[in-house]
């Protein structure tokens, strides 16, 4: 062999060295070391906080923790925060680490998962301390594993629709819907020339849940034994149906989700006349586009009959304390601190949260956002209350389905295909 | 190797010192592979003998299981057809790269100076690009809405491909990341098999052709047995590159619709960082490494027994 071609040989047989390299690291993709802490001494008092991204402002975070560090010289709070996408791995290899965050903001869908991995504070004891009675239930049940008290909490929030009213001035629409049927008629009506009558991205399944419900369906079922997805439910096929043509009265992406691209940026370019989103949603929404300030109504998802409000999603957020957390008694307190009365009233004013607590329910009385929403809290629903459902939303087949149904593929054929996959996720 | 030290009284601690060296040398490279590789396997193997989920992995204790998670793993259909799945995917990936690569390195061969350079910066350019940059690139372009690919065809007159979703269909995903990998793997076989080229006599082509023999006589007679062994390294190479790959396949379908671009690697994360059974993915990830050993054997041998002969 020539010169020239051993050294090609080299190059080769390093990039066969590269290429096992790789596969190692392939295999090692599932092995991570988990030391339990034991360390809980004084240490530096700073307390480490993770927010997810856009639950709150930075203004009220910084109102926070100048409040909070006020009566405290010995504290000092380092608010961190998250983003959604892929904040799972994240939270896990967190609670599993030995320098863990004090204190993390939880999707009330996933503390569920939390709490039963051993790896949360257990805070039973303090429920009366912190006025748990009257908690919001889509909030404290998730986070409630066998009685015992992991997730505190923090906010919650329902899907609206946010309307423009000038879209629904020209199309001559004087109110809003009672009824799902008036809700297809009305959209129509505004789904003309350049205006889209509603952006419904296809994987919404917040959305879609709402509908299923609504119908008498449900996502997955337990009967005493094993869970089973129910997406193929005579019910749950008419929930999809509905949001098909719901879907096809506006340019909404069939192949993605409200994240990708962002609804509200979407909506403040002007075109749009309706968007299923939380309350807050306007707030962004105004900020992206000034102009559209005062131009935006609210109402509540409309259910099948005039009077009652469509069933939705509850959204929200838990506190919880990792176990591995060096401070758990400052931890408390920023817990106890931000799940209060005081800063309640304020979060739910600011980002139009459904406080914590129903007693508190009254301040955000006098918002026309959130008025539409407290109509549907009565109608509030939570996603199955299953450790793995998390697992399920990970690799969300739900969104799979709705994506293969507005395409074209066979609606009942695809809904089993889902459910079976549902059903796999949750008992395995 | 080291050398025997020189005899005699007088060789002492600069001897030992100049025995030590090659092993000084070697040293960082033996740990780093030992720490980087080494370690992850041997946890690997363990983890996946252990019942090892979210809350093993919190409180750190877990147990042993014994072989019931590779039964678990091994008595589920699924698996089963995740393996077909990615023999198919790395069959069908290989051909075209090697097939493709070569076509292109055959055409280097007879171009111009100045197309060549073209090509040949082409291609490196194409080979330099990171993944996920390729990646992203590719997920724009057969984007539903706004997607060149879509608008394309539909100006072409395919009508039905007017907002179609790529990423919807089993068959329609699968093709566009074939066609990624592709693209990302042919230029490093053109350049390697084109520098081969480069060292086939130009005689024994012309000879050849003296005798007769038209293009494809020559290319599998004259061509082929000489550039065997870098045919077959190269192919090897690939065999694993197209095997073990997931960033593309993560970042564009997540191995769905429905499972339809779940291959082995793929499914080994979604086992363990989705479902947070950690042991099962490290079943899986193990018995990939197991199977892509077994396919490259064959080739492995081959290769020690040319060295061998050399």
């Amino acid at each position: 062999m020539t010169n020239w071609s051993g050294l090609i040989e080299v190059t080769v047989k390093i990039r066969i060295i590269a290429g096992l390299s790789a596969l190692a690291a392939a295999a090692a993709l599932t092995s991570c070391s988990a030391e339990p802490s034991s360390d809980k001494g004084d240490g530096p008092r700073k307390i480490t906080v993770w927010i997810m991204k856009d639950s709150v402002t930075e203004d009220f975070l910084a109102r926070f923790t100048k409040d909070f560090e006020k009566g405290r010289p010995d504290l000092d709070l380092d608010i961190q925060i998250q983003e959604w996408n892929g904040i799972g791995e994240k939270v896990t290899a967190a609670l599993a680490s030995n320098d863990a965050p004090d204190v993390i903001e939880v999707g009330n869908t996933q503390v569920a998962q939390y709490s039963a991995s051993g790896g949360v504070k257990d805070l039973t004891g303090k429920v009366d301390d912190l006025r748990g009675a009257d908690w919001l239930p889509g909030l404290a049940e998730p986070g409630r594993i066998d009685g015992k008290q992991f997730g505190v909490p923090w906010y919650a929030a329902n899907r609206v629709v946010i309307y423009h009213k000038d879209h629904f001035a020209a199309a001559g629409v004087k109110e809003p819907p009672k009824t799902r049927d008036e809700w297809l008629a009305i959209t129509e009506k505004l789904n003309t020339g350049k205006v889209q009558g509603i952006y419904l991205p296809g994987q919404n399944w917040y959305t879609l849940a709402g509908f299923v419900w609504d119908e008498g369906g449900d996502l997955a079922v337990r009967t005493g034994g094993p869970w089973k997805g129910a997406l193929d439910s005579p019910e749950a096929l008419r929930g999809m149906e509905f949001y098909k043509k719901l879907q096809a009265l506006g340019k909404g992406p069939k192949d993605s989700d409200e994240a990708e691209p962002p609804q509200a940026e979407v909506f403040a370019k002007g075109d749009v006349a309706q968007v299923v989103a939380v309350p807050g949603g306007a707030k962004i929404i105004e900020e992206a586009n000034p102009e559209l300030a005062g131009k935006l109504g609210f109402f509540p998802v409309p259910g099948d009959s005039a009077g009652t409000p469509g069933a939705t999603f509850t959204g929200g957020s838990d506190l919880i304390i990792p176990e591995a957390s060096a401070h758990h008694d400052a931890a408390y307190e920023v817990v106890k601190a931000l799940a209060g009365e005081k800063w309640q009233t304020d979060m739910a004013k600011t980002m139009s949260y459904v406080p914590n607590r129903t007693s508190l329910a009254s301040v955000i009385q006098d918002n026309e956002g959130t008025a539409a929403m407290a109509a549907a809290a009565a109608q509030g629903r939570a996603t199955p209350n299953s450790p793995q459902w998390a697992a399920v939303e990970a690799a969300n087949p739900i969104k799979e389905y709705m994506t293969a149904v507005l395409t074209g593929q066979d609606m009942a054929e695809a809904a089993k295909a889902a459910s079976g996959s549902i059903t796999k996720t949750l008992n395995s | 190797m080291s050398r025997p030290a020189p005899a005699g009284a007088t060789g002492g601690v600069g001897a030992r010192v100049r025995g030590l060296w090659p092993y000084l040398l070697i040293a960082p490279t033996v740990l780093g592979a030992v720490a980087l590789l080494g370690y992850p396997l041997v946890r690997n193997l363990l983890i996946s003998v252990q019942e090892y989920g979210m809350g093993e992995l919190i409180r750190g204790d877990a147990g042993f299981a014994g072989l019931a998670n590779y039964r678990e793993v091994l008595a589920d259909p699924e698996f089963w057809e995740v393996v077909r799945r990615t023999l198919w995917w790395t069959l069908l990936n290989v051909v075209l790269i090697m097939v493709l690569g070569t076509l292109v390195a055959l055409m280097l061969q007879r171009l111009g100076r100045a197309m060549r350079l073209l090509v040949t910066s082409g291609l490196v350019l194409a080979w330099a690009s990171p993944v996920i940059a390729t990646t992203t690139v590719f997920q724009w372009l057969f984007a539903s809405r706004l997607g060149v690919v879509n608008w394309f065809l539909t100006r072409l007159g395919f009508a039905s491909f007017e907002g179609f979703s790529w990423t919807a269909d089993g068959t329609a995903a699968f093709v566009v990341l074939v066609l990624l990998v592709v693209w990302q793997s042919v230029p490093f076989v053109a350049i390697t098999l084109y520098a081969a080229l480069l060292t086939v006599p130009a005689e024994l082509h012309e000879s050849a052709r003296l005798d007769g023999a038209g293009g494809w006589r020559i290319f599998r007679s004259v061509t082929l047995p000489i550039l065997r062994p870098v045919f077959g390294l190269i192919l090897c190479l690939e065999i694993i590159w197209v095997f073990r790959c997931f960033a593309q396949i993560w970042a564009i379908t997540g191995g769905g619709p429905h499972d339809a671009t779940t291959t082995l690697p793929v499914y080994a994360y979604r086992i363990a960082q989705s479902l947070h059974r950690y042991d099962l993915g490290a079943v899986v990830s193990t018995l990939t490494v197991l199977l892509l050993l077994a396919v490259l054997i064959p080739y492995l041998r081959q290769l020690l027994r040319q060295e061998a002969e050399e």
